[in-house]
C-alpha cells in the first residue's frame, strides 16, 4: 500500500437531467485499499460508481485514477471492473464465454484465454459448470460468475455495487469472507458499495458514509463505530438513542427536554447512546416500558419517555421489566459517544 | 354454459373459421374445366397447372422479392428504433411514436394512391421501387413493435458490462443485444414477410402491365376465368402460410408476438 | 451510459425520414387534394361526394356493414373466447394457435372460399336444387349477405385473440361469485363480465370495424360492382372514372372514419369515474 492517492475524485458534481444526485464529492484512494461506501437506499452510491466506471458523464469535477485524469475517457477504455448488483451476467452465454468476453475483447491469445477463465472460475470455485448457462445457476453461483468475469481481465480497480444483497443471509455471510479473501490474494484496489453497516464493518479498509448526495464521514471502521462525526452516522451505525444538548439538557426532535446527568465538554452537540449503553432499571429518569423483545442473549426494551421512544437492551439474565410497568432509566455521558459540533 | 355445449359452439367457429379452406383444397382437386363442389372427378391436374402459368410465376417471385427486401428493409430501420425507444430519452417521445406508427392507422389503400400521385408520377418511379417503399413503410410499425416486445425483457446492464469488459457500443450491441432479441427479430421476418406477401390494398394502385403482386394478379384472373386454378392456388397458399406459422411457433411462440 | 439524446436521435431518423417522406408526406398532400377546387380550397368535394345518390349509399352502406360485422364478431367471439378459456392450459395453446392460424392466410385465398361456397354451381347452391329446395339455383353471390359473411370469417380471429386474452386476465371467482349471489347468465354477463372485459371488446371491436371499413378484397370478390363499399367505389373512380378528386374524398373519408371510431371506441374503453 503506497500513501499516494491511487483513485481521486475532486470535486465530483453528478446528476440526471441537471437535477444534482451527487454533489462536490472529494475522496482518495489508496492502491491496495479496500473502501467501503455506506449510505441509505438513494444517497447517491450507485451514481458515483458509475461515475467512476465512466458509465455516466459527470456534470463537474476530476476523477483520477493512477496519476492519469480519466475524466473524459471512455468507459471500455478504463479498464475499471464493475459487479453490478443484478449481475449483468450475458443470458446467451455459458459460464466460461461470460467469463472469457473480456478477454476476447483484449484479443488475448486462444491458449491464454483458457487457462486464464480456468483460473478465475477456479478461484471462485465454479470449476466444472463452464458449460452452464446463467439461467441455470443458482443466485450465488451466479454472483460468483460475475466476480470471475470482472477480476479475469485484471483490472486496476474493481468497483461492487451491492454485490450480496440479492443473496440469503447465510450465502452473504460466507461471500463476504470469500470477497475479503480474494482482495488479498489478487491485491486489487476496491470500493464496495452497500447500505449494510455490518457488511461495511466487517470488509472495510475504510468506510466513507454518504447522505444526500455528499460524504458525512470516513474513516477506519473502529472509527466509524465508536466515534460518529454526525448525529447522522450515529444513528446509521446502531446508536439508537440520539439527542441534541442544549443549555445542560437533553432535547429530544419534539422539544421535549430532560436535565443532562451529568455535566458534559462544552463543544459536545449530541449525545448518543446504543441500546446497551443505558442504565436499565436506576438513574434519574423514568419512563413506560411499552414493548420487549427478546434477543437470545440480551432483552430490548422501548420505553416512552418524555423525551420520546428510547431503546434499551439489558442481559436477558437480568430480572424482566413487564411491558405497561414504570421503569427508571439513565442516560450518563460517560457511556455515550460525544458529537462535537 | 355447461363445457359440451361450449365444446359445441368452438365446433361451430372453426368450422366457420377453417371450413372453408377444406372446401377449396377439395375445389381444386378438381378434374373439371369450371370451378364446382362437390369437384367434377378427382385430379391434381389444376395444382400443376398454375406452375405453368406464366403471370402466376411471375407474380410470385415478385411477390416473394418484394416480401423479403421489404420486411429486411423495415428492420433494418425499425430494429434501431425499438432499441432507441428502449434505451434512450426521445426527443418528442410521444408524437414521434405516433408518426412511426403512423403507417397502420393509415388505410393502406390511400397510401398506395398517395404514392401513385404524388412520388410515382413525379418522380417517374419504376413500380417496383414504388412498391418497395410502400411495402417498407407499412411493416415498420410491425418491426418496431416486435422487436420492442422482445427487448423489454433485456436488462440493459448487460451493454454496460460489456463496455466495462472493453466493448465499444457497437460490439455492446452486436454481442450481447443482438443474440437475445435475435428470436423476436425472426418474428418479426416472418410476421412482415407474411403481411407484406398478403398485402392487397397497399399494391393496388402500383402494378401495371406485366408488374403484379400474386394476390392481386389471383384477383385478376378470377375476374376473367372461372376454373379451379385460382382454387388450387390458394390452397396452395394456405399450405404454405399453414406451414411457415406452425414451424415458426414451434421454433420461436409465434403467437406472443402477434 | 444511455443519457444522450442524439444518440437516440441518430436511432431513430432513418425511420422517421423514410416514414415521412415515403408515406407521410404523399398521404397528406392527397388528403389535402380533397380540398382542392377548380377555383381554390373549400368542402365542395365532399357536398359532391354526398349529394351523389350513389357515395352516400356506399359510405352509409359501408358503416352499416362493418358495424354488423362488429356486432356480429362479439356475440360470437364472447362464446368462442369464453370456450377457449375454459379448456385446460395445455389445450388453450393449441385452440389460439388455431384461432391465429387463418389470420397468416392471404386473404385473396380466405375469400376465395366463399365463391367456392356461394356461387352459381358452388356448394350451397348444389346442395339446395339437390335437396330440392329450389329449382333454380340462388343468387347468393355479389349480395350485402355474402359480403358480411366474408368479412366475419376475415376478422372474427381478431375479436376472440383479444376477448381471449380479455378474459384470461378476469379473477377466477368472479362468475361462481355472481351466481352464488343469484345472477343469472345474463346478467352475470352484462353486470360482470361485460364490464371487466370491456377494454379487451374494445381493442377487438376497433380492429374489426376498421378492418371492415377499410377492407378491399371482400367486397371487390363477393360484392363486385353490386355491392360497393367505400374502398372498391375509391378502386373505381381511380381506375375506371379517372377521378381524381372524388378519390381524393373517399381516402379522406377512410381516414376520418378510422380516426374517429378509434377515438370513440378507446373513450368507451377507459371506464368513466362516477
Ligand atoms: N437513471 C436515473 N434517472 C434519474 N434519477 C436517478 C437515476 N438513477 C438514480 N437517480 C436518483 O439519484 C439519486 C441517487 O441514486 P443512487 O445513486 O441510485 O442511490 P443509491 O445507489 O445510493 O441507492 C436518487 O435520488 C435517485 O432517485
Ligand atoms: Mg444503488
Amino acid at each position: 500500500m503506497s500513501d499516494a492517492a491511487f483513485l481521486d475524485l475532486a470535486g465530483l458534481s453528478l446528476g440526471y437531467d441537471g437535477r444534482p444526485a451527487v454533489e462536490a464529492l472529494d475522496l482518495s484512494i489508496k492502491e491496495g485499499e479496500l473502501v467501503a461506501l455506506l449510505g441509505p437506499s438513494g444517497c447517491g452510491k450507485t451514481t458515483t460508481m458509475r461515475a467512476v466506471a465512466g458509465l455516466l458523464q459527470p456534470m463537474g469535477g476530476r476523477i483520477t485514477l493512477g496519476g492519469r485524469d480519466i475524466t473524459r475517457v471512455p468507459a471500455n477504455r478504463r479498464n475499471i471492473g464493475l459487479v453490478f448488483q443484478s449481475y449483468a451476467l450475458f443470458p446467451h452465454l455459458s459460464v466460461f464465454e461470460n467469463v472469457a468476453f473480456g478477454l476476447r475483447r483484449q484479443r488475448t491469445p486462444k491458449d491464454e484465454i483458457e487457462r486464464r477463465v480456468a483460473e478465475a472460475v477456479a478461484m471462485v470455485g465454479l470449476t466444472g459448470f463452464e458449460k452452464r448457462l446463467p439461467k441455470e445457476l443458482s443466485g450465488g453461483q451466479q454472483q460468483r460468475v460475475a466476480l470471475a468475469r470482472a477480476v479475469v481481465v485484471r483490472p486496476r480497480l474493481l468497483l461492487l455495487d451491492e454485490p450480496l444483497s440479492n443473496l440469503d443471509a447465510r450465502l452473504r455471510l460466507e461471500m463476504r469472507t470469500e470477497l475479503r479473501r480474494l482482495q488479498r490474494e489478487l491485491g486489487i484496489t476496491m470500493v464496495y458499495v452497500t447500505h449494510d453497516q455490518e457488511e461495511a464493518l466487517a470488509l472495510a479498509d475504510r468506510i466513507v458514509v454518504m447522505r444526500d448526495g455528499k460524504i458525512e464521514q470516513m474513516g477506519p471502521p473502529e472509527a466509524i463505530y465508536e466515534t460518529p462525526a454526525t448525529d447522522f452516522v450515529a444513528r446509521f451505525v446502531g446508536f439508537e438513542n440520539v439527542f441534541q444538548v442544549k443549555d445542560g439538557q437533553l432535547r429530544a426532535g419534539n422539544g421535549a427536554a430532560l436535565p443532562l446527568q451529568a455535566p458534559v465538554d462544552g463543544g459536545t452537540a449530541w449525545l448518543a447512546w446504543r441500546p446497551h449503553a443505558v442504565e436499565l432499571g436506576q438513574g434519574p429518569y423514568e419512563g413506560q416500558v411499552l414493548g420487549t423483545s427478546y434477543l437470545g442473549q440480551s432483552v430490548e426494551y422501548l420505553i416512552e419517555s418524555t423525551v420520546g421512544p428510547i431503546k434499551a437492551e439489558a442481559p436477558a439474565a437480568l430480572p424482566r421489566h413487564e411491558a405497561g410497568r414504570t421503569v427508571a432509566f439513565g442516560l450518563p455521558p460517560a457511556t455515550a459517544a460525544a458529537i462535537p459540533r | 354454459m355447461s363445457s359440451r355445449m361450449g365444446g359445441l359452439m368452438l365446433a361451430l367457429v372453426f368450422l366457420f373459421l377453417i371450413g372453408p379452406f377444406l372446401i377449396i383444397i377439395a375445389a381444386g382437386m378438381s378434374a373439371g374445366e369450371t370451378l364446382a363442389f362437390p369437384p367434377q372427378g378427382l385430379s391434381l391436374r389444376w395444382f400443376w397447372a398454375v406452375f405453368e402459368v406464366e403471370s402466376f410465376r411471375a407474380s410470385f417471385v415478385l411477390s416473394i422479392g418484394l416480401a423479403v427486401g421489404a420486411t429486411l428493409l423495415a428492420l433494418v430501420l425499425g430494429v434501431p428504433v425499438a432499441y432507441a425507444l428502449a434505451r434512450y430519452p426521445l426527443p418528442g417521445g410521444e408524437a414521434m411514436s405516433t408518426l412511426l406508427t403512423s403507417p397502420v392507422i393509415v388505410p393502406a389503400i390511400i397510401v398506395g394512391l398517395a404514392l401513385l400521385r404524388y412520388v410515382v408520377i413525379p418522380l417517374d418511379l419504376g413500380i417496383i421501387p414504388a412498391l418497395f417503399v410502400a411495402h417498407t413503410a407499412l411493416l415498420v410499425p410491425y418491426a418496431v413493435r416486435v422487436v420492442s416486445a422482445s427487448l423489454a425483457n433485456l436488462r440493459s446492464d448487460i451493454e454496460e458490462a460489456a463496455v466495462l469488459l472493453g466493448a465499444n457500443r457497437l460490439q455492446a450491441f452486436f454481442l450481447t443485444v443482438l443474440p437475445n432479441i435475435r428470436n423476436g427479430i425472426l418474428a418479426a421476418f416472418i410476421l412482415g414477410f407474411v403481411t407484406s406477401f398478403n398485402q392487397v390494398p397497399v399494391s393496388l394502385f402500383l402494378t401495371g402491365p406485366g408488374v403484379s403482386t400474386l394476390p392481386i394478379q389471383m384477383l385478376w384472373y378470377m375476374e376473367f376465368t372461372y376454373d379451379p386454378s385460382i382454387a388450387a392456388l390458394s390452397a396452395l397458399l394456405a399450405l404454405m402460410s399453414m406451414a411457415i406459422v406452425l414451424v415458426a411457433e414451434r421454433f420461436l411462440g409465434l403467437s406472443r408476438y402477434v | 451510459m444511455f443519457t444522450s439524446r442524439t444518440t437516440g436521435l441518430m436511432l431513430v431518423l432513418p425511420a422517421v425520414v423514410f416514414i415521412t417522406v415515403g408515406f407521410l408526406a404523399p398521404v397528406l398532400i392527397l388528403l389535402a387534394q380533397s380540398l382542392r377546387l377548380e377555383d381554390g380550397w373549400g368542402i365542395g368535394n365532399y357536398l359532391a361526394f354526398m349529394n351523389d345518390g350513389l357515395g352516400r349509399e356506399v359510405f352509409w352502406r359501408t358503416i352499416k356493414l362493418a358495424a354488423l360485422v362488429t356486432l356480429a364478431a362479439a356475440v360470437i367471439g364472447y362464446v368462442a373466447a369464453w370456450a377457449i378459456v375454459e379448456t385446460r392450459p395445455e389445450r388453450r395453446g393449441v385452440l389460439v394457435g388455431m384461432v391465429i392460424l387463418p389470420l397468416m392466410i392471404s386473404p385473396v385465398a380466405r375469400t376465395y372460399a366463399w365463391l367456392v361456397i356461394l356461387g352459381r354451381t358452388g356448394f350451397l347452391n348444389v346442395l339446395i336444387t339437390n335437396l330440392g329446395l329450389s329449382e333454380e339455383p340462388l343468387r347468393l353471390l355479389f349480395t350485402e349477405t355474402a359480403v358480411f359473411i366474408g368479412l366475419l370469417q376475415l376478422f372474427l380471429p381478431l375479436m376472440i385473440i383479444s376477448l381471449v386474452s380479455a378474459l384470461e386476465n378476469l379473477p377466477r371467482d368472479v362468475v361462481p361469485a355472481a351466481q352464488t349471489l343469484g345472477a343469472g347468465w345474463i346478467a352475470t354477463f352484462f353486470k360482470v363480465i361485460l364490464p371487466l372485459t370491456r377494454e379487451g371488446l374494445v381493442i377487438g371491436g376497433t380492429l374489426v370495424f376498421t378492418g371492415s371499413v377499410t377492407a378491399y378484397i371482400t367486397p371487390a370478390v363477393l360484392g363486385g360492382s353490386k355491392v360497393l363499399m367505400l374502398e372498391t367505389l375509391l378502386y373505381q373512380r381511380v381506375s375506371v372514372a379517372n377521378d381524381f378528386a372524388s378519390a381524393s374524398v373517399i381516402a379522406a373519408i377512410l381516414m376520418v372514419t378510422t380516426l374517429a371510431a378509434n377515438r370513440l371506441l378507446r373513450r368507451l374503453a377507459t371506464p368513466r369515474r362516477r
